[in-house]
């Protein structure tokens, strides 16, 4: 069920451990404990490789440079060097992503899911379900468990803004220049007046949150 | 070779020679003047009679003139000084008496009736068919010099068709050899010692300037030498001053970067040793708990990861420092996308800021945003100020990044805070202190320590300003602000 993911891991312990934490992520690793100079064809069938840069026998880069001559393959570096030299050459050869030694587990399993659904999230969408949320961002109709809700046109736009990017926050000033009218006065106080009628419009569910010190973002939200 | 032994040598090799080359000279314009008065005065001596006389008696003709010496070489002599009404030839040019000439009659066949006379070599014979004048010279063995010059007279035939001019110049004369010493000895005497006793301050001073250098090196360049006068040796003296200050000037930069860089490491060794401490005794006391079977206790387990995680950022730190350190060429200028930096910085803090009940939050552009600069140093940068307001943030607090772009191409980043915030006299002592080895130091709240100066070395470096600014929230907003990266095309 998880994806597999291919880890080039040369130290023992370190390897081990992602190795663990990857598994309890839900996800299936093949662990490699030296680089290879890879030919079409060697590449087992994963969905992402983990890739330290600091390798004994073939050097990380040199690794990275035979993959992408094959294969597109996403490639999270691993570096314990701070020199961004390093990093700006494995993204130039075709890197994806990269973590700089040391970093938490978390931070690590986090990177790895991120990269595995960036590209679902790149298809624009005409409609945006959000929990019980259903926004037509091309018809302007809004449905809350399948009940339209009647909006403004500000209090719309405000919506679909955040319904292009669910989960992330969508910072006020940046919803003050692109939805409120630019012909009347656009301060972020009327924007939380806008916000706080939109919630009251979408009933019971707390579909807008408050993101603290940046501004609004929409969650599947739950029943209250 | 001493200067004054070296330069009394050139002098004589000089002087001796061209005391030689004068005295040729002089020999030879001497010689030539005289050739001239005796031809002209024999001749007028055969015209004005003297033909007469040898051609009645060519056995026994011959003329003996003894002329005036030069007056120079007259003194000392009186007994020999011709009286003034001596018989001789007229002066000639030079204000000269002409010297004693003997004059020898000869015939066509260069045959003399008289039995005194000299032989007529084909020298002679060769230069009086030639120019009309036959010219001899030649050194006797007692050292006398010897010169016959053989005329061809303005008339044909005859015994006195020839007339041969003798001259004797006894040894010892002054027209032999150098003249005598004390004409040109003496001024060559006086010059050489006008150079000796000129040198001698010269010597002394560049004696003086030998032992100052020898001094100032000695003492480590520390003490100068003395400058006086605008001469050549001032000038050396001057420029030795110069490379002093120089070597002086290179001697305590180095001394000062070496004690910045025992400082730092003496700092960092303390800096990373003390959380490691705390971190074993958090191991250790962990190791215990399980040993006893007591239940892992939340709050030590934080302390230990936190401790962790500041080593890490503290390592990272001492990098970036040293990258900062070593200027300009160690910093990579390539595109950098703010959001994923804003995102891995997030991820990197998570961990740390959950367990502490921190809300990390973020708000950035749909897109990405793009500038140039040196993503490890700006990554670092931002890394310090949100893990400050994690650090020292309270318990269900929050710290935020906020990521914004303005129409006018520039981006701002701010990183707010609900922390104790800080005092607007130690924003401004932030900002206005440069990067010290010391620094990594503070690593109490109140002092915000290595990782803001890095922040501000790091915004200074990308040109981008830096605001320290009490949040809205009651804690500390941290903003930076800088241009977005051109579009390309």
């Amino acid at each position: 069920m998880g994806d597999r993911i291919l880890l080039v891991e040369d130290d023992d312990p370190l390897g081990s451990q992602i190795v663990g934490h990857l598994r309890g992520a839900g996800f299936e690793p093949v662990w490699w404990r030296e680089g290879r100079l890879l030919v079409a064809g060697d590449l087992p069938d994963v969905s992402l490789v983990v890739l330290d840069l600091m390798l004994p026998g073939t050097y990380g880069l040199d690794m990275l440079k035979a993959l992408r001559t094959f294969s597109e393959v996403p490639v999270l570096i691993l570096s314990a060097r701070n020199d961004t030299l390093d990093k700006v050459r494995a993204l130039k050869l075709g890197a994806d992503d990269y973590m700089t030694k040391p970093f938490w587990p978390e931070e690590l399993v986090e990177r790895v899911r991120a990269r595995l659904r960036r590209p679902t999230l790149q298809k624009e969408q005409v409609v945006v379900e959000v929990g019980p949320l259903r926004i037509d961002l091309q018809g302007h109709t809004v449905q809350v468990q399948g009940r339209p809700v009647e909006l403004t046109r500000v209090e719309f736009g405000l919506l679909a803004a955040l319904a292009r990017r669910p989960q992330e926050a969508v910072t006020r000033q940046w919803l003050v220049e692109h939805v409120l009218d630019p012909e009347r006065e656009g301060t972020e106080r009327t924007l939380d007046v806008h916000v706080s009628r939109l919630r009251r419009k979408l009933g019971p569910v707390k579909c807008v949150e408050t993101v603290w010190g940046v501004g609004y973002r929409l969650v599947p939200g739950e029943d209250a | 070779m001493k200067l004054r032994l070296r330069l009394a040598l050139t002098a004589v090799a000089v002087t001796v020679p061209a005391v030689f080359a004068l005295v040729q000279v002089e020999h030879s314009v001497r010689r030539r003047t005289t050739d001239e008065v005796i031809i002209e005065t024999t001749l007028s001596q055969m015209q004005s009679g003297g033909r007469e006389r040898c051609e009645a008696a060519p056995d026994t003709w011959m003329v003996r003139s003894r002329s005036q010496r030069p007056p120079w070489e007259r003194e000392g002599l009186p007994s020999d000084a011709p009286r003034p009404n001596d018989e001789g030839p007229p002066r000639g040019p030079m204000g000269r008496r002409l010297p004693p000439v003997n004059l020898y009659p000869f015939d066509g066949q260069f045959v003399s009736r008289n039995p005194q006379a000299p032989a007529v070599d084909d020298e002679l014979r060769q230069g009086v068919r030639d120019d009309g004048v036959g010219v001899r010279r030649y050194s006797k063995d007692d050292g006398a010099l010897v010169q016959d010059l053989l005329l061809r007279m303005p008339w044909n035939g005859g015994p006195c068709e020839y007339v041969l001019a003798r001259r004797v110049e006894p040894p010892g004369s002054p027209e032999v050899g150098l003249p005598p010493l004390y004409v040109w000895g003496v001024p060559t005497l006086i010059l050489l010692s006008a150079m000796v006793v000129a040198l001698g301050p010269v010597v002394q001073r560049l004696r003086r300037l030998t032992e100052e250098v020898r001094a100032s090196s000695g003492s480590g360049y520390e003490q100068p030498v003395t400058v006086n006068g605008s001469d050549e040796i001032a000038e050396l003296a001057r420029a030795f001053q110069q490379a002093r200050a120089e070597i002086q000037a290179r001697m305590a930069h180095q001394q000062a970067r070496e004690q910045t860089l025992r400082d730092f490491l003496a700092n960092t060794t303390h800096d990373v040793m003390t959380p490691l401490t705390v971190l074993q005794g958090h191991l250790a006391a962990m190791q215990q708990r399980m040993r006893e079977g007591q239940p892992q206790e939340p709050g030590l387990m934080l302390s230990a990861m936190s401790e962790a995680h500041y080593m890490a950022s503290l390592v990272h730190n001492l990098g970036a420092a040293a990258r900062l350190e070593a200027g300009a060429p160690q910093v990579q200028h390539a595109p950098v996308d703010l959001n994923a930096l804003v995102s891995r910085v997030l991820g990197r803090h998570q961990p740390i800021a959950r367990p502490q009940r921190i809300a990390l939050e973020s708000g950035v552009p749909a897109t990405p945003t793009w500038v140039m600069g040196d993503e490890t140093l700006l990554e670092q940068a931002v890394s310090n100020v949100v893990l400050n307001g994690i650090r020292y943030g309270r318990e269900d607090g929050h710290v935020a990044v906020v990521l914004e772009t303005t129409r006018q191409q520039t981006f701002s980043l701010r990183v707010i805070d609900d922390g104790p915030g800080i005092s607007e006299e130690e924003r401004s002592r932030i900002l206005e202190r440069r990067f010290r080895g010391n620094a990594a130091r503070t690593r109490e709240p109140q002092g915000q320590g290595l990782g803001l100066h890095i922040v501000h070395n790091v915004v200074e470096l990308h040109g981008w300003k830096m605001t320290l600014a009490p949040s809205e929230y009651g804690g500390l907003e941290v903003a930076f602000t800088g241009p977005l990266m051109p579009p390309p095309g």
